[in-house]
Formats: structure tokens, sequence, C-alpha cells
């Protein structure tokens, strides 16, 4: 077959929160197996939080126990700066300010940014896949769950809310609004 | 005793020297008393920014180098009462210099002079840990792209780390017009990223490179909009609170006259 777009990197960025997870993996299926495309990521814009793909989403996270009172966690009260990393391999990360372009954060388990996450963000550095990356304002250079790597457009806008990555079934990242469980 | 402030940027060109030497001026022109130090081994300008570059006989690395006082190389800027200029020496390099021995001359000179202004070379290497090795507080100077603000981040982190308190941001060359359509970081968005206290908006202005091309620091001629933002930021140095104004967009007018003043 011919296929103009083979190699070509996408990223799926759905505006119209109408299509499920599912409708998303056949999405990200076709583009890969009909044209040839790899699909780097997925964001879901999904503001009114009542949309298909927030409903039907089963949640690998659901296994996971509800209360995370016996991990580590390390809370870091300052921005990460550019050509600044922090890492904690050991369980989760709570940053207490930004993590600027240049900066670097990881964790063996969720990464979680009480402010801007402008650089780059690491959760499950261990292979944890289950682990995610919270921030109230998500607009990173790259984001990294276990080994699946997200790289958002350059130039994206601040949505506004708090939003969730996360790695849906497909193996890809899922990008969404944050709504609390 | 005077205050010591480092002069940096992270990024090259976007104007240290040019803020060091204005400040300085213009802090002299205010009343006080000011040394002035070229940290760019090997680079050395801010003597020619300040028109100062045919009266220097001794650098910094004389002093070092025990070969002349230090009150003797420090040279007097005839224009403005109080105002002193310690050159940098252009036949050593960066690494010619520790970190120690600018503190200590830095601590000779704040005990009897108001404030230190150190104009630090680009780049987060040696010359950049010289230049803040005596420093208390710091100005860091960054131009609205993305580059410079990436640098100025980085320079913001280290200086952090070496408990620099406080740091004051100083953006330059910011021209309402290029925010305005889209080509330029606007000033909201520099100072969310950098969080960092913005102590003055410099805009971008011609009158600067003709001032830096004639060694008469802008502040001299309190006309234009620039000269005015350097002179608001020194006295915010002293401790007035100031607001800073929103920069003006040149009208028509103001360009007309710009072109029959030869002010180009
Ligand atoms: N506000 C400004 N408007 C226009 N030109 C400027 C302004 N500030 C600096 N410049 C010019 O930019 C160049 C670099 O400035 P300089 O102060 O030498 O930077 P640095 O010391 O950071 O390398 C010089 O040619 C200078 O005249
Ligand atoms: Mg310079």
């Amino acid at each position: 077959m011919n296929q103009p777009l083979a190699g070509v990197s996408v990223h799926i960025d759905v505006q119209a929160p109408l299509l499920s997870e599912a409708d998303l993996a056949a999405l990200k299926l076709e583009l890969q197996d009909t044209y040839g495309m790899v699909v780097r990521g997925i964001n879901i814009a999904d503001k009114t939080g009542d949309s298909a793909a927030s409903q039907v989403v089963e949640r690998p996270r659901a296994s996971r126990p509800a209360r995370g009172d016996i991990e580590k966690t390390r809370v870091v009260r300052e921005t990460i700066r550019s050509g600044q990393t922090e890492d904690f391999p050991e369980g989760n990360l709570i940053i207490y300010g930004d993590v600027n372009p240049g900066g670097e954060v990881s964790a063996g388990g969720d990464v979680i940014v009480l402010g801007s996450l402008r650089g780059s963000a690491h959760a499950g550095m261990n292979g944890k896949l289950t682990a995610v990356i919270v921030a109230m304002n998500l607009v990173p250079l790259q984001l990294q769950i276990g080994n699946y790597i997200s790289r958002p457009f350059v130039g994206q806008k601040s949505r506004g809310y708090p939003e969730i990555a996360r790695v849906g079934m497909q193996d890809v990242i899922i990008v969404e609004e944050f709504v609390k469980r | 005793m005077g205050k010591v402030i480092v002069v940096t940027s992270g990024k090259g060109g976007v104007g240290k020297t040019t803020s060091t030497a204005n400040l300085g001026t213009a802090l002299a022109l205010i009343g006080k008393t000011v040394v002035v130090i070229d940290a760019d081994v090997g680079l050395r300008n801010l003597d020619v920014v300040m028109g100062l570059e045919n009266r220097i006989v001794y650098t910094s690395m004389d002093v070092i180098d025990n070969r002349c006082e230090l009150t003797r190389a420090l040279v007097k800027d005839r224009r403005v009462e109080g105002l002193t200029l310690l050159a940098a020496s252009q036949k050593n390099n960066k690494d010619d210099i520790q970190p120690e021995q600018m503190k200590a001359i830095c601590e000779e000179l704040r005990s009897n002079n108001d404030f230190v202004l150190v104009d630090s070379p680009a780049g987060i290497e040696s010359g950049f840990r010289n230049a803040a090795a005596g420093a208390d507080e710091a100005l860091v100077v960054t131009t609205p792209d993305v580059s410079a603000i990436r640098d100025a981040d980085r320079i913001t982190g280290l200086l952090q780390h070496e408990g620099v308190e406080p740091i004051n941001l100083v953006l330059n060359r910011l021209s309402p017009e290029m925010v305005r359509k889209g080509n330029m970081v606007s000033k909201d968005d520099v100072v969310a990223l950098l969080n960092l206290n913005l102590i003055g908006v410099v805009p971008e202005d011609r009158g600067v490179i003709s001032s830096t091309n004639r060694g008469i620091p802008l502040v001299h001629d309190n006309s234009s909009q620039a000269a005015q933002a350097y002179m608001r930021i020194a006295k915010r140095l002293t401790g007035q609170r100031i607001p800073i104004p929103e920069i003006r967009e040149k009208g028509f007018f103001s360009n007309i006259l710009e072109w029959f003043s030869g002010n180009r």
C-alpha cells in the first residue's frame, strides 16, 4: 500500500471530547496500521468533564490502593529551574512550585506539580505504568511514564485547569482534565 | 557598608554591560558613591561603554597580583561625582582569578562605597562564579526572548544555590510593538516564568547603541524612555517605591521628531 505519511509522528489532540477511549484506540490503530504514522500521545480537552472519554475509560489505576499513605513521598518546596533536576526513584514527588523549561523531575511513582509544569517530567521511572503526572498547569516540553514518551507541541497554550497524564489502554500517554476521585 | 550587586544573565548580548554602566551612572547622579567592576576578564568592555577606556592604567589583575593598591586602580569618571571603575585585564583569562580574590576586592570596596556593581560575563562557568562571589544581591537581566529567558532561569537557580538574595529582574529591550504583534514574550509571561521581583523594564531604544558607541551612558541625558527607565531602577535600588509604568509605543509624531533631531 502507498503510505505517504509513513513514519510521520502525530499527537492526537481532541478538542471536542466526543470519542471514547476505545474510539481513540481505534483511531490510533488506524493511523498506525493504515497510514504507518507514529502516534506519540493523545490529548483530550475535556473541560465539561462529562464526556464519553472520561466516562468510558477503564482506568488502570483502579487496581491500585486508593490510600497511598504507606508510599514514600518527597516534597520539594521550590521551583525547579532550567538545568536543575529532582529525582526520587523511591516514591512520589510533589513540587510546591513550577518546573521550568530545561528543568527535569523524575519519580518512581507519581509526579505532582502544584504550579506550572513547563519542563520535563518522568513518572514511574522504574517501570511503574500506573504512575501519573498531575500539574495545575500542564504545558510540558516532555512527559514520560515508564518508557512511554510524549512530546506535546511546542507553544502549547495553557488550558486553565489542572490536568493529568497517564498511560492509556493503548500504550499512549493520555492527557486530560484532572477530576478528583 | 555598601551593597554588592552582581549584574548577570547567562546569555550574552542582553544588556548586562549597558545596565551596569547606566545604573552605576544613575546611582552616582542621585548622590550615591559607586564602583562598577568589569568582571569580564579577557573581553573587557565596560570601560568602553563608559567612555573610560583611554584612562585605564591598572586592572583588577594588578590588584590581585599586588602590583597596585586597590584605590589606585580605580578610574574616576569625571562627568559625575562619586563614580569609579575597576577595569578587567585584557591580557588574562577568566581562570586567572579566583572567587575568593574577587570577594576580597568587593569586601574592601563596599566599606567605603554605597554600591558596588559587578558586570558579569556571559556563561555559567568560572567568569560568572567570580562575578557572583562577593555579591549580596543580583540583578538578572533578560530580553523578552525564549533563549535569554531560559538562561536567566538557569542563572537564577545558580544564584539561589549560592544564597544570593534578593534577586531582582531587569527586562531589557522590550518593544511594545513586537509584543503586540506576538513576536516577543510579554512582560507578564517573563515574570510568571522566572518568578522574580521585576525591578524595571527598559524599552528597546536606538539611543542605547549610539550612547554605547560614544561612550556616554544614556542616563546623562534623561530625555529617552530607556534613560528614564534606568533612573527609576536606580531609585528602586536605593529603596524608593516607584511603580513600573507601561512602555508607550512610539507614535508617528515622536518618530518624526527623532528623525529630525538625528537621534536615529
Ligand atoms: N534597551 C536597548 N535598546 C537597544 N539596544 C540595546 C539595549 N540594551 C542593549 N542594547 C545593545 O545590545 C548590545 C549588547 O549589549 P551589552 O550591554 O553589551 O550586553 P551584554 O553585556 O549582556 O553582553 C549592545 O550593542 C547594546 O548597545
Ligand atoms: Mg557585557
